[in-house]
């Protein structure tokens, strides 16, 4: 994790993108949030991302909708996308759509640290293509 | 991707079938290769996750159900990364494993996702008209107490019960949903944070509105009572929750209970009960039971207050000692709360449980005088009052079939009220807890030392050993660490969620009557009540024992005590949570498909996710060997280890596993050849020490042996496959997998070195062969025994091993798969002696010095030693 890479979140939940943010900068990791699907459209037409962890759970666009509009304008992101109460079949929805690999709240930070690092190995394998 | 197989097939398959240059190759055999390991990774964390799963299920302990959907979602997740993976490898052979898997995920999701079929009903109930059937209105409590209402002779206080559409009526599913989210991100480990939620989850329930037909509803029945009871002006609300349906769980003193309420404050207090259901007691001691929060809903019992004279709590049968004709009573002046609260003392009576109930012992530990008739100078009840307790206690025994924990009151005229009546939440069998009367007392003097403190009352027998750690403030608790003795000035309901993290309680004050004691004895903990210096003898961080059935407590560790212990017992017995996994865990681990050379070895005979990772794992491993059968790139792929080595291993090299410049044309190879650490590790082991014992070794030695065993596949078939007749080593330069049959054997060992520690791992899979199951299972432990000591993490099912290191050095991994090397070779006597205690620990011994001597050999060089 010596590379800075470049991760948004994007949640409807203000307190836990906090917490996020605190626990990616302690390990300088380049993180932005967004507080919903057009907050994120919006920064991803500013910047391109490595990996985009989504909650699927929120209001307007549901998070596996917006997953698919983010991957229109860069087909090549990497989604790792967050359930929570949500049925087990969520996660393998948001599979079958495209996303890398899911994780369930509440979220175990070493888990997600690991998802990402793997997302990242494939984006980066992709972009080499 | 499809485009690309398509493209590979026909240029592989077509008529001219132009060969691929070899970089095309080199290309197609990675992303094969990619999908390869990925399916390993996701077998890996599959089986893993299963196991996690099965261990807490099996365990006894504690487990939530956040575990349980974060368990059952990784399998999932996994297993349809498998799936996806075997399809990319097999140009979608198997489709039909898609299917299987939506039937089988559809099920757990229906499972997990279970809801209580909710009735409406009535907002309010008479108690009159309240009996046991309606329980899903009512709650456990007061249709218990309804049901009581009705039997003959019993009083118990006029009063009626909000009910659970009630409790839906006051909070709408947008407040849950709210109150669910904060749920959902809370962290469970973090007590600052559990008490942060709670507030903020109470608040919710508090700023509700109460509906005003409610409101009106309320005020018109406390009206009624006041007249029914011609002077009630007052009620206790106590908390009737619905779902505490299991035997052995008591959900004791969780909710809030308000006594002497007016008219004016029942809308108020009405709502702090509710609330009461997201306080921190409730929350902790839900997700320690097995009890999802939706599993519990809340109902208000409005009871008409009783005058008390004397109150307190009837055991039909002493819990301390239940096989004995003992019936307590732990009685007090005026009201109950006291008793239960763990706050007053008691007078105790032990009574028999036959006519004309003798009391065969007692202990006034009151000093108030209550009136004629007296037992003593200053008993608290006449003994016309214990008998009528005693009967009464025993009706409702017979009546609900088991023994009873009773409150009570007396009033001022004499009458009898039950308040409640619950099944006794019993001392685990089997630690030995006697009753006060007939306790064996350890005697300073019997054991070596004498203890630091002794005496007080055993609320909950048993023996723990731990840190001291005093809590006397909200700061403390928070700061209470996992498996210490938690020690109290009083033993206040409020502690109950330190209950699930300590190993045993020691309080000042209290009695074996009040709700902490029953919580220590659901959970199995040792609790020692009564114990006057106990803040002040003892020191945070102080080691200690706590012999609670022997009333002492000794300074250190004193293991001569521990090992009178017994096992706690399964503390999730029954609960919703405990429920899901049964039924969740038939969809999961049952395996069907053991025999991959049956005809019955096929993607739609999976009926299981287990039996998805047994055939996606055997068919990657088949699509990885016939890639270049197939693919004509049979050039150097599978070769057979040749040399100093007269056995059948097969070596496929899936990347940079063979040295560089090795003729690919070759069919052989040469154990110098390869270039993979960790076969290169493995070898080490196998080939460290000759084989010997039984069965009699023939002149052609080890390698004759090992022969044998791979080339007859008949000694089981269970496993038998084309892929496990052979050992197969699939190699690259940092990776190995290897699956070997060995006689009766079938191992799997994986490993993955790589410098970067978080990558890195070895796993180790064993099954027993041909043995009887016992025999299976006597081999197995004596394996995981040794592999314990060399820090590998091991689950142990019957016969069936998995063990694990990961995240370590290289240099380290190395010397775990040379452990390995040298256990699958060498296990195989074992088959012989299994019956033979003497000789399996004769075996253990030499398993573990030629190990240490293996290892402490630094110069051993690959491939030197397999022959005699």
């Amino acid at each position: 994790m010596n590379e800075k890479r470049k991760i948004m979140m994007v949640d409807d939940e203000a307190d836990f993108l906090e917490l996020m943010a605190k626990f990616f900068k302690r390990r300088n990791i380049d993180f932005e949030t967004a507080g919903g699907c057009m907050e994120a459209l919006d920064r991803l037409g500013q910047g391109k991302f490595d990996v985009v962890i989504m909650d699927v759970c929120m209001p307007g666009l549901d998070g596996l909708e917006c997953m698919a509009e983010m991957k229109k304008v860069q087909p090549e992101l990497e989604v790792i996308v967050l359930t929570g109460h949500a049925s087990l079949n969520v996660g393998i929805s948001g599979m079958k759509k495209g996303a890398f690999d899911y994780c369930m709240k509440p979220v175990s930070f070493d888990e997600l640290l690991e998802k990402i690092v793997l997302a990242k190995e494939k984006f980066s394998k992709k972009s080499d293509w | 991707m499809q485009r690309i197989f398509t493209l590979l097939k026909q240029r592989l398959f077509g008529q001219s079938r132009p060969s691929m240059s070899s970089e095309e190759l080199r290309t197609d055999f990675t992303r094969r290769y990619a999908h390869f390991r990925n399916l390993l990774t996701a077998n890996n964390n599959a089986l893993q996750a299963m196991a996690e799963l099965e261990k807490v299920y099996y365990g006894g302990g504690s487990y939530r159900m956040a575990f349980v959907r974060s368990k059952i979602s990784t399998i999932l997740i996994n297993v349809y990364k498998m799936i996806s993976d075997i399809l990319a490898m097999s140009d979608g052979k198997y489709a039909d494993l898609e299917t299987t898997f939506e039937k089988i995920s559809n099920e757990l999701d229906k499972i997990v996702a279970r809801k209580h079929d909710f009735v409406q009903g009535p907002l309010i109930l008479t108690l009159d008209k309240v009996r046991r059937s309606d329980r899903d209105q009512a709650g456990e409590k007061m249709a218990n107490l309804g049901e009581i209402n009705a039997l003959q002779g019993i009083v118990v206080p006029l009063g009626f019960v909000i009910t659970a559409s009630a409790t839906r009526h006051f909070l709408t599913t947008e407040h849950i949903a709210e109150i669910n989210r904060l749920l959902q991100v809370f962290d469970s480990e973090d007590l600052d944070d559990l008490y942060k939620t709670c507030e903020e989850m109470q608040k919710i329930v508090m700023d509700a509105p109460l509906p005003p037909d409610l409101e009106e509803l309320l005020h018109a029945h406390f009206n009624r009572l006041e007249t029914e009871s011609h002077s009630a002006s007052r009620v206790a609300m106590r908390s009737s929750a619905l779902g505490e349906d299991t035997a052995g769980v008591s959900f004791a003193g969780l909710y809030s209970t308000f006594l002497n309420v007016e008219k004016h404050e029942i809308g108020d207090l009405y709502k702090k009960v509710i609330a009461s259901k997201y306080g921190p007691r409730a929350i902790a001691y839900r997700r320690m039971r097995g009890y999802r929060h939706e599993d519990i809903e809340m109902c208000v019992g409005c009871l008409v207050m009783v005058d008390a004279l004397v109150s307190g709590v009837i055991y039909s049968r002493d819990p301390g000692e239940q096989e004995s004709e003992v019936m307590r009573i732990n009685a007090t002046a005026g009201i109950a709360r006291g008793v239960v609260d763990g706050t007053t003392v008691t007078d105790l009576f032990l009574v028999g449980r036959e006519k004309p109930f003798p009391v065969v012992f007692s202990e006034i530990r009151q000093s108030q005088d209550s009136g004629k008739e007296q037992l003593s100078g200053s008993a608290s009840l006449t003994y016309s009052q214990i008998r009528k307790l005693a009967e009464t206690a025993l009706q409702l025994e017979i009546h609900f079939g088991q023994p009873q924990d009773v409150e009570w009151s007396y009033d001022h005229q004499g009458v009898l009220y039950i308040l409640q009546s619950r099944p006794i939440a019993a001392t685990p069998a089997g630690t030995k807890e006697k009753s006060r009367s007939m306790q064996k007392v350890a005697v300073p003097g019997e054991s070596v030392e004498k203890p630091l403190l002794f005496g007080g009352i055993s609320a909950s027998g048993g023996i723990a050993s731990g840190e001291v750690f005093l809590v006397d403030s909200d700061k403390d608790m928070r700061e209470f660490p996992r498996g210490a003795v938690l020690v109290l000035r009083h033993p206040l309901p409020e502690w109950a969620p330190l209950l699930g993290r300590a190993t045993a309680v020691i309080a000042e004050n209290g009695t074996e009557a009040g709700h902490l004691a029953t919580v220590a004895r659901e959970f199995g903990i040792p609790a020692l009540f009564s114990l006057p210096g106990a803040m002040s003898v003892l020191t945070s961080g102080q080691t200690i024992t706590v012999n609670s059935s022997g009333r002492a407590i000794y300074q250190g560790r004193r293991e001569e005590l521990l090992r009178q212990n017994v096992a706690k017992r399964d503390i999730m017995a029954g609960s919703p949570v405990q429920r899901i996994v049964t039924e969740a865990l038939q969809y999961i681990t049952p395996l069907n498909l053991n025999d991959p050379t049956s005809s019955h070895f096929r993607s739609n005979w999976c009926e299981t996710l287990h039996d998805i990772t047994r055939f996606c794992h055997e068919k990657s491993v088949s699509e990885m060997f016939n890639y270049g059968k197939e693919h004509r790139f049979d050039k150097g792929t599978a070769k057979r280890l040749v040399g100093e080595v007269p056995l059948e291993w097969w070596v496929i090299d899936l990347a940079d596993g063979f040295r560089q410049g090795l003729d690919s044309g070759s069919k052989m190879v040469r154990i110098e050849d390869i270039v993979s650490l960790p076969m290169q590790a493995i070898w080490r082991g196998i080939s460290a020490f000759p084989w010997e014992g039984p069965p009699p070794i023939s002149a052609r030695g080890f390698g004759e042996i090992i022969f044998q065993s791979t080339m007859r596949p008949d000694l089981d078939p269970s496993v038998a496959s084309n892929m496990a007749t052979k050992n197969y080593f699939l190699i690259s330069k940092n990776f190995c997998n290897l699956s070997v049959r060995l006689g009766y054997h079938y191992a799997m060992i994986e490993a993955y070195l790589s410098d970067l520690l978080t990558e890195s791992y070895v796993t180790f899979r064993f099954k027993g062969g041909a043995a009887d199951m016992r025999r299976k299972a006597v081999r197995a432990r004596l394996l995981a025994d040794i592999l314990k000591r060399y820090d590998f993490r091991v689950e142990l099912r019957s016969d069936a091993l998995l063990a694990r290191v990961k995240k370590q050095p290289v240099e380290y991994l190395e010397q775990r798969l040379e452990i390995l090397g040298y256990l699958i070779t060498h296990s195989r006597q074992l088959d012989m002696v299994m019956t033979q205690p003497h000789a399996v620990e004769q075996y253990r011994e030499k398993f573990l010095k030629d190990i240490e001597e293996m290892l402490s050999l630094k110069e051993s060089t690959i491939g030197e030693s397999v022959h005699e």
